[in-house]
């Protein structure tokens, strides 16, 4: 699908006939979403409804918690309990400029031996952004999203123990984020700008933590737009060049546009790059070295 | 879309969820008041606030010249509601009626009162009418959403007299067309020679941060260094008081170096969007209203532009 539609861009012929043949199956992935969605509501409300009693009183007062804790959390098989967490820092804008790019930053170090961090935005047409795994990194990270509508923007980070620690924040928004075709379109080259990269790590002279921010360009479209499938980057995993496994991200399409990330590694001294390999939905590889020098001034608190 | 609609569901929402709503619901009236500030010409200052339902989007700048021919109407604010005040307001004041409008800019505070005013009689640069066509629904929507039943009614109503020519005369005013660009890509500043008002529009402001949501910043820098140039008496920006000194120029452009040189530092820097955001303001800046919020919504306009600029390319991926 893609392939056929990144040729007839290429080609220049208008998008009218692509357009056509994309919401032919646009209109197939609609039709079946709502069935999925049900069923699976209705399963999981049958098989844990003993464990929905047990759910914490939601401190966002969200209408989404009891669907968000099943779907996502409950769901884990490693999930013991569900607590919430106000030590867990949510950092966004109260209102989102632009709902196309809600920049946010979690900070859920006050939280032992994270296994993984789950970025949920309950009002979004598609509420999971993205999971965590930071191993050879501290448990935090930026990263910008896409809102349909005001919505309550959650971390959920689950320790050692299957404690889910909940901590969150809500974001006033005008509408549409999610169900607009990608900025890039606007322009014709952007298939030959398709997984352009751009970053830079820096590191704590005296220490082995590091920041290291990426861009990478991606229309990462929703498949909510009028006749524009789904394609978006699902995967990324770094290492570090002295054997550090530093984390990987798995990615859903409510991340921006052009997916901006910072993390924060923790490297060897003799550590020189970090190595970022992923792919999007259509195979599309990311494979680039970022160098880490040593010597570099870095604004880390 | 049906704006009644949803101007109602939000306004009963809205009083379900406060109860002290209907305490300026009940009202929905702005209370514009006319300063002369030179002979024949008067202006509506607005409140240097955000957009809030208290407030009703009373924050914009008009202005009116009341010339022999009639009234010349800088501006029409940001509702129906503010349109049918500020037009009895006129009236009030000059006994009236209006002759020709101008609108600087495309942004709904400074148009959407335009449909109390005759279209044919309303004038903008060819990109304004555009842009207002383009983004003018979008605009009134969100503003259905952040103020509620203030907008009751509101419509977008395009301008249908293009300024194509560089000045026209009402009575004894000759009135300058000046194009500009930068705060959007067309932004009317307008000099009246018999008093030597320039009127700026939101190329400048003054006390009260400028907005930057479809800015081009050396664009703009361009048109300050331009109007620096024009001899005027007094200057009237598009938000903030009137300005006798001209230093809403320098005000205006020294905030845009500097909100450009220091998100430029922090992508260098490492820093992301909300790291970005608080930068610490200089003693010069720190009486100027709406600053922190002004600087959270730049950093959303012009970050990404600048990472894409700063952050060193490593590469592309394919397959």
């Amino acid at each position: 699908m893609r392939n056929l539609y990144t040729k007839l861009n290429v080609s220049n012929v208008k998008k009218l006939s692509c357009k056509l043949t994309c919401a032919a199956v646009g209109a197939i992935v609609l039709t079946a979403a709502p069935l999925q969605i049900n069923s699976s509501i209705a399963a999981n409300n049958t098989l844990k409804s003993s464990n929905l009693a047990k759910l914490p009183k939601d401190s966002l007062k969200s209408v989404m918690w009891d669907f968000v804790a099943t779907e996502f959390l409950l769901s884990d098989k490693n999930t013991k309990k569900i607590v919430m967490n106000d030590s867990i820092l949510v950092h966004a804008p109260k209102i989102a400029e632009d709902q196309l790019n809600l920049p946010v930053h979690v900070d859920a170090r006050s939280v032992k031996n994270v296994q993984k961090i789950v970025i949920i935005a309950d009002l979004n047409p598609i509420p999971k952004v993205l999971t965590y795994e930071p191993k050879q990194a501290e448990a935090r990270l930026s990263f910008r999203i896409k809102v349909g509508q005001a919505t309550p923007v959650r971390a959920a980070v689950l320790d050692k123990d299957g404690v889910w620690h909940i901590g969150g924040t809500f974001v006033d928004a005008s509408g549409g984020g999610c169900s607009q075709p990608a900025v890039a379109y606007g322009n014709d080259d952007w298939v030959k700008r398709l997984a352009e990269i751009r970053g830079q790590i820096w590191r704590k002279p005296g220490s082995v933590a590091s920041k290291m921010r990426i861009v990478i360009r991606h229309p990462m479209d929703t498949g909510l737009a009028d006749g524009i499938p789904s394609f978006y980057l699902e995967k990324l995993e770094m290492k570090g060049s002295g054997g550090e496994n530093v984390g990987t991200i798995y990615i859903k399409e409510p991340l921006s546009e052009n997916p901006t990330l910072t993390l924060f590694p923790i490297l060897k001294e003799a550590t020189s790059s970090l190595h970022v390999k992923g792919r999007d939905t259509e195979g599309h590889l990311i494979d680039v070295s970022i160098p880490a020098p040593v010597q570099s001034s870095a604004l880390i608190d | 879309m049906d704006k009644l609609r949803r101007s109602i569901i939000l306004g009963g929402g809205l009083s379900l969820a406060f109860p002290n709503w209907p305490a300026f619901a009940s009202s929905f009236k702005y209370n514009l008041k006319a300063q002369r500030i030179a002979n024949n010409t008067y202006v509506v200052i607005g409140k240097t606030e955000d957009f809030s339902l208290e407030n009703g989007g009373d924050i914009v700048n008009v202005a009116f010249i009341d010339t022999s021919d009639g009234v010349v109407l800088i501006d029409t604010g940001s509702s129906r509601r503010y349109g049918e005040a500020l037009k009895k307001l006129i009236f009030d004041t000059t006994g009236k009626d209006v002759i020709r409008v101008y609108n600087t800019h495309y942004h709904p505070d400074h148009c959407l009162g335009n449909q109390l005013f005759d279209k044919t009689k309303i004038a903008a640069l060819p990109k304004t009418i555009s842009g207002l066509k383009t983004s003018g629904e979008d605009f009134s929507g969100n503003l259905y959403r952040l103020l509620g039943d203030w907008m009751r009614g509101t419509e977008v109503v395009l301008p249908e007299k293009v300024i194509n020519y560089s000045s026209e005369k009402f009575g004894k005013h000759r009135f300058e067309m000046l194009p500009f660009e930068g705060h959007t890509d067309a932004d009317l500043a307008i000099l009246d020679h018999e008093t030597g008002v320039l009127f700026t529009g939101d190329i400048c402001f003054l006390d009260r941060a400028a907005t930057t949501p479809h800015a081009d910043l050396n664009k703009w820098h361009k048109s300050l260094s331009e109007i620096k140039k024009i001899p005027h008496k007094i200057l009237f920006p598009g938000h903030g008081p009137a300005d006798i000194t001209s230093r809403s120029i320098d005000q205006t452009d020294t905030y845009l170096t500097w909100l450009e040189t220091n998100l430029t530092n922090a992508v260098r820097d490492g820093k992301d969007m909300i790291e970005a955001a608080k930068m610490p303001i200089p003693e010069k800046f720190r009486s100027i209203d709406l600053i922190n919020r002004e600087i959270e919504r730049s950093v959303a306009h012009l970050y990404p532009k600048i990472e894409e600029k700063a952050l060193p390319f490593l590469g592309q991926g394919g397959g």
